[in-house]
């Protein structure tokens, strides 16, 4: 195949004259010798006699006339600087930029006119307040969770701590995450006067954990405070601190008002004693109620009482704390999600 | 002016014959009469090059007044490193290769009369038989012209341009590199593939 377009790029340099003298006898040498080239030579030969023969077809008239009428319109426009084609070309592109830049501004201002007659306003101002509420909070708030803390030690630890529920499936999610439980936290903390002493906000992806320092009465308004967001939330965990970095007592089944009067006990034992007990007599309830309707086939979860989405974690005393004011609590509010 | 422009033309050597310096120096000057002169000398070449490839009289035609009104243009900036003939024919084909990529199927005219039978049989008898009439005998029937024309709209772009120019504008091989801007063994080569293909079109049109 290869050979055989060599032969016609040299049967075709023959015809047309381009060969040097030794590839032209050689050439001719061959087309005397052999027919098949011979034929091939005679064939193309005979397309390029056809093409040759193709006559001229005559110009237009005036086609003289024309070129010369645009050469003179031309070198016309040239002296006169009447027309310019770079100085065409950019207004050309100014115009454009222009006309993009005005159908982006009708864009907006009819995506306005559509946002302000289709979304109504309350939801509008909520979403703008959450936005910025969201915006402050994340450049103000997310501090180290204990500050009075050696700077040296390390923070994640404790940040890091898991909450495991203990028993398992029986202990559902404390809450479900929304931005209106999150506000509604963040409001009952300002409401009480408490936000300033908000130490950290540790905002994870599904959960958000608040670690406030304040006094005992403080800590008893909030969750006073919060006491109507308890409907909202399924189950409620009370984690109590102590010193070592880690290790936390989480009892569970434990409704608000009882972490209140926890949290109101001074001594740290008596706290951790009071939760126990609690926690104990709780889960016996909730296990009579659990027997008593399950003979009935009633769905007994239905019947518990709803609990806070709160939690308690507290440092004991610790020496390094400042001393200053009534600082008696250190309680940690976790919200988490699904 | 006149006569510095001569010197550089004459400087040239080779590319540009004595006459052609002169006339070439006088349009550069601004002097009609050699600007009309130069398009006289080459306007039914460039016109019936660029017909040949773009297939429509009025495109033809528009596209011959572009090139030179580009040619005169760009005549102060000719270097003549080149010959002023194969300057003009590659603004001349450049123009027409662009123009047929834009309108990416060539418009060709339309045959006026479909190539009766006896022209058909004339044709076949001509590329098969050794002893029917000659070339020129039978283009003198006229349609053969509308027949190669055909032909030629379905070759390559490309193919069509080193046809065109090696058949009916009868350049050599090295022109037409220069022309096209090219190596000369691609010009071989497409020159050998182009004539191949337009055999096949034309065999399949007289079958």
């Amino acid at each position: 195949m290869k050979d055989m377009e060599q032969l016609e790029e040299l049967l075709n340099g023959y015809i047309d004259g381009e060969l040097d003298e030794r590839k032209s006898n050689e050439v001719k040498r061959l087309i005397d010798h052999d027919k098949k080239i011979f034929d091939l030579y005679d064939s193309l030969k005979r397309y390029k006699d056809l093409m040759n023969s193709v006559s001229q077809t005559p110009c237009p008239d005036g086609l003289c006339d024309n070129i010369n009428e645009q050469l003179e319109r031309q070198i016309l426009l040239a002296d006169t600087n009447a027309y310019s084609h770079s100085a065409g070309r950019r207004h050309l592109i100014f115009r454009r930029l222009m006309t993009a830049a005005a159908m982006l501004a009708l864009t907006a201002i009819l995506s306005f006119v559509i946002l302000d007659i289709f979304v109504p306003k309350s939801s509008r101002d909520k979403f703008f307040a959450d936005t910025m509420r969201k915006k402050s909070l994340k450049e103000t708030l997310y501090e180290k969770p204990f500050p009075d803390e050696d700077e040296s030690a390390p923070q994640t630890v404790r940040q890091n701590i898991p909450i495991t529920p203990v028993r398992g499936n029986d202990v559902p999610l404390v809450a479900v995450l929304t931005l209106e439980v999150d506000w509604l936290v963040a409001k009952a903390l300002t409401t009480t006067g408490i936000f300033n002493q908000t130490t950290a906000i540790d905002r994870q992806p599904g959960s958000v954990k608040y670690v406030i320092n304040c006094s005992n009465e403080s800590a008893a308004n909030l969750l006073a405070e919060l006491s109507f967001l308890w409907p909202q939330c399924s189950d409620a965990k009370l984690d109590i601190g102590e010193e070592q970095a880690g290790k936390y007592i989480t009892i569970n089944d434990i409704s608000a008002p009882q972490a209140l009067e926890i949290c109101k006990a001074e001594a740290y034992p008596v706290r951790i004693k009071m939760a126990g007990d609690i926690a104990a007599a709780n889960r016996a309830a909730a296990e009579n109620i659990e027997k008593f309707y399950a003979i009935d086939g009633i769905d007994y979860e239905q019947l518990y009482t709803q609990k806070p989405a709160l939690a308690s974690a507290e440092k004991s005393p610790d020496a390094n704390l400042p001393t200053t004011g009534d600082r008696t609590a250190v309680i940690t509010i976790i919200v988490v999600g699904k | 002016m006149v006569k510095f422009i001569q010197e550089q033309l004459k400087n040239a050597g080779d590319n540009i014959s004595i006459d052609e310096a002169a006339l070439l120096s006088h349009a550069m000057a601004g002097n009609a009469e050699a600007i009309e002169r130069l398009i006289l000398k080459y306007q039914q070449r460039i016109y019936n090059t660029i017909l040949k490839m773009c297939g429509n009289a009025d495109d033809a035609a528009e596209l011959t007044q572009d090139t030179f009104v580009r040619v005169m243009q760009g005549l102060r900036g000719f270097k003549a490193h080149s010959s002023f003939y194969t300057w003009m024919f590659r603004i001349a084909v450049n123009l027409t290769l662009n123009f047929c990529k834009r309108n990416t199927k060539v418009n060709f005219q339309p045959l006026e009369n479909e190539p009766d039978e006896q022209l058909k049989q004339q044709l076949k008898d001509f590329l098969i038989d050794k002893n029917s009439p000659n070339p020129p005998d039978v283009a003198a029937a006229g349609e053969m012209h509308n027949i190669v024309l055909k032909a030629l709209e379905k070759l390559d772009a490309d193919q069509r341009a080193v046809v065109v120019l090696r058949d009916i504008e009868q350049m050599n091989y090295a022109q037409i590199a220069e022309t096209l801007d090219i190596e000369p063994g691609t010009v071989k080569s497409r020159i050998a593939r182009g004539r191949k293909n337009l055999r096949e079109i034309l065999e399949a049109a007289v079958q």
